[in-house]
């Protein structure tokens, strides 16, 4: 089980981007930018 | 002829009770300094009570006065309150903020930001990609509330 970054993750609303792993990357989907709360899909992520 | 507001009960909320409060709300006044001068805006929050960390998304532009405010580690005190018929409950967090960088971000940090929806966006004129976005925590040092219950008989309904 990978434990480390394999997303990509870029804001399309505000640019914020950052590297996560599956765990992140699910709550971001689930609980929006963490940045700046804007709802996100998949497409806000790309393999790193 | 004037009338003093009865304050027959006024009672220290237990920290579930505090807990409580701050679970079903989501907004509060956080306020700041700098010398003498005082600095207070409303703010969203989220909140973990098993830690009683507040987590805080603050927004500014390189004008803005909260700027001058956010300078490392400030000190901080949040208030949180409710009015509930003739009961009133308020709620002040002191401590420290802090502020945490992108790159300290964990699955439990992005979990609780979910929670601080506010502030609304929209009263910005800037778009959110000129916005300057900050996440702050607030872990207090002293973290109490307090209930005021008024008797209906002593004061007008």
């Amino acid at each position: 089980m990978s434990d480390g970054t394999d997303y990509t993750f870029v804001c399309p609303v505000c640019d914020e981007s950052m590297l996560v792993n599956d765990s992140m990357r699910d709550a971001l989907l689930d609980n929006g930018c963490v940045i700046c709360s804007a709802s996100l899909t998949t497409d806000a992520f790309s393999s790193a | 002829m004037y009338e003093p507001m009865s304050l027959d009960q006024q009672t220290e909320l237990s920290p579930d009770e505090v807990h409580a409060v701050l679970t079903r709300h989501e907004t509060g006044v956080l306020s700041l300094a700098k010398a003498d001068e005082p600095y207070a805006i409303p703010i969203s929050y989220g909140y973990n009570p098993e830690t009683d960390c507040f987590y805080l998304r603050l927004v500014s532009t390189p004008e803005s006065e909260k700027r001058q405010f956010l300078t490392s580690s400030p000190s901080a005190r949040l208030v949180v309150h409710e009015a509930d018929g003739d009961s009133y409950r308020s709620i002040i967090a002191d401590g420290t903020l802090e502020r945490v960088s992108p790159d300290d971000l964990t699955v439990e940090r992005i979990v609780q930001y979910g929670d601080a929806k506010r502030p609304l966006f929209e009263i910005w004129g800037e778009t959110k990609r000129n916005l300057d976005i900050q996440l702050f925590e607030l872990t207090p040092d002293t973290l109490s509330g307090r209930e005021v219950e008024l008797d209906p008989e002593t004061h007008d309904t």
